[in-house]
């Protein structure tokens, strides 16, 4: 895809979109994140968000959940104006999104039950043995039933990773936000994790975006990809017929290219410079 | 260069200690929320409180004997020895108690609440609970603020239990005062209101300002290891300060 298809990977804005993001600019200290985004997350869908490390793909997340204010543009999460919510208001539409976090941010002082049933125990006067047996439903789910009394610091990075995604679940929220849900993940447990992300999307419907680097994980989960680089959505489309555009941004982001539109190094002076080799060839 | 950074680190003070105070309103805000959270409260005042029971105990248990011991010296110059438990009590609840038990506390508990909270802000606790629409304002630092406001006094009046104890033990025990001379003088002179109340009225401003400083570092520490390092010790440094600066003020105004 040429720059001028790149263009057109800007799309037309969806009447039945869960996520709107309009002319989203972002600068985060001296480095500007997002120059004029724009992208649209169906209701019902299963949404890939990809792109080089620091390209802003958290940040994204961030502004969807109102922890981030944009310098300009809006974001709308189920028609509402993320940015203008009341600190009241944002807690209403947080109840009703589910984040997993990239370090999985459980509560040390609490058990993995507990941890879990903490969503539950805040906003949902449940008798006690119905929320034991959502906790524990959840916790089936994910494969940890049996982890239930362990604490986070008894836990591998892959099981505390499923710890938050049962807690992120426990209120089978509208819409759920993973920030890179498979790191640290066994084959076995990528797989589960993908068929839940994959049945909680088709029997309850819930809304997924997922921030992650796996590209055959995102094959097998996702239904829309969406690519973002210099602060721009710079390709679009399903993860199969993303992967085979003969774009630049595609070619070298899918192909593991140093050379390509996004520099693999960070701004530096000449290297030859910087080790004292310039000039003494002469 | 050094009035610049003078003014830099002055600018910086007062910058602080703005945002101190917004965060002091917000936390007061939160405070009827966090009601809610009353468990959390009992498990924040049984940390700040009881935890630190053994360490104010025997704190006031030395500073009790050592003022006997330096009072006896002094008070026998004058052949005054006979009001030996009245001075160890007045110097207790008037200043010794709340001001050490304030320093005893910002070391004990206010450090560790300052780490806790930091930590929490580097793991992305705090930031999880907002994602889960819970206020940390409200579970996290209305609890411990509170908790400090409620356990300050309580461990102040152990401390001077323990100090007229110790005091009890130097003086008639070792050094012969007579019994009813040390408990009667004292009686008869310490005075509920001028003299235990206005004790306890400084531990309770004591008890908000440790727990505000220890709460607002914690909530305020750059996600680091070095971070978290930094504010526990500001906590310790500035609470000492902020204690003594206040005692001061606060005798002034008392007398």
């Amino acid at each position: 895809m040429s720059h001028d298809q790149t263009a057109s990977a800007k799309h037309e804005p969806s009447s039945d979109a869960l996520v709107q993001v309009r002319g989203l600019r972002t600068r985060i200290g001296d480095k500007v994140i997002f120059d004029g985004l724009d992208l649209d997350v169906p209701r019902g869908s299963v949404t890939a968000v990809m792109g080089p490390s620091g390209t802003g793909k958290t940040t994204l997340l961030r502004h969807l959940t109102g922890q981030l204010r944009p310098d300009a543009g809006s974001v709308r999460v189920d028609g509402e104006e993320v940015a203008k919510l009341s600190r009241r208001a944002l807690f209403a539409l947080r109840e009703r999104i589910g984040f997993l976090f990239q370090n999985s941010a459980l509560l040390t002082d609490f058990s993995v039950f507990e941890n879990v049933a903490f969503p539950l125990r805040q906003h949902a006067k449940l008798p006690e043995e119905l929320l034991r047996d959502i906790v524990l439903t959840k916790l089936q789910a994910v494969g940890l039933r049996g982890a239930a009394g362990l604490m986070p610091s008894e836990l591998s990075g892959g099981m505390a990773r499923r710890v938050a995604l049962a807690r992120a679940i426990v209120f089978d929220p509208m819409l759920i936000l993973y920030d890179e849900p498979f790191v640290g993940l066994d084959p076995i447990a990528l797989n589960q994790v993908l068929r839940l992300i994959r049945t909680l999307n088709r029997t309850l419907g819930i809304t997924s975006i997922l921030v992650a680097h796996e590209l055959a994980a995102i094959r097998q989960v996702a239904d829309r990809v969406y690519l973002i680089a210099n602060g721009k959505l710079v390709a679009q489309g399903a993860p199969d017929e993303l992967a085979h555009q003969n774009s630049p941004w595609t070619r070298q982001f899918f192909g593991g290219e140093a050379d390509g539109p996004v520099p693999f190094h960070y701004p530096a002076p000449d290297y030859a410079t910087e080790l004292g080799f310039a000039g003494r060839a002469q | 260069m050094n009035a610049n950074l003078r003014r830099h680190w002055l600018l910086q003070g007062i910058v602080s200690l703005g945002e101190c105070g917004i965060f002091f309103v917000a936390v007061l805000g939160a405070l009827p929320k966090s009601l809610r959270y009353w468990r959390e409260l009992c498990r924040q005042v049984w940390f700040v409180g009881a935890m630190s029971l053994v360490i104010v105990m025997v704190c006031g248990l030395f500073v009790g004997m050592v003022l006997a011991l330096q009072l006896y010296y002094t008070l026998s110059i004058f052949g005054g020895t006979a009001a030996l438990g009245t001075v160890v009590a007045l110097s207790l609840f008037r200043e010794l108690g709340p001001v050490v038990t304030a320093l005893l506390v910002a070391g004990r508990a206010g450090t560790a609440v300052t780490a806790e909270i930091g930590l929490m802000r580097a793991t992305d606790q705090l930031d999880a609970m907002s994602m889960m629409a819970v206020d940390p304002l409200a579970y996290v630092a209305s609890p411990r603020f509170l908790a400090g406001v409620i356990a300050m006094p309580l461990l102040e009046c152990v401390f001077n239990a323990m100090g007229i104890f110790g005091g009890h033990l130097v003086g008639v025990s070792w050094l012969g005062l007579d019994n009813g001379t040390f408990w009667g003088n004292m009686t008869s002179t310490v005075t509920l209101h001028g003299d235990v109340l206005d004790g306890l009225y400084k531990s309770i401003v004591f008890g908000g300002v440790v727990s505000l400083i220890a709460v607002f570092q914690g909530y305020t520490a750059p996600p680091t290891s070095e971070g978290v390092a930094y504010s526990t010790t500001r906590t310790v440094v500035f609470s000492s300060i902020v204690i003594l600066a206040f005692d001061f003020v606060m005798t002034a105004f008392m007398t």
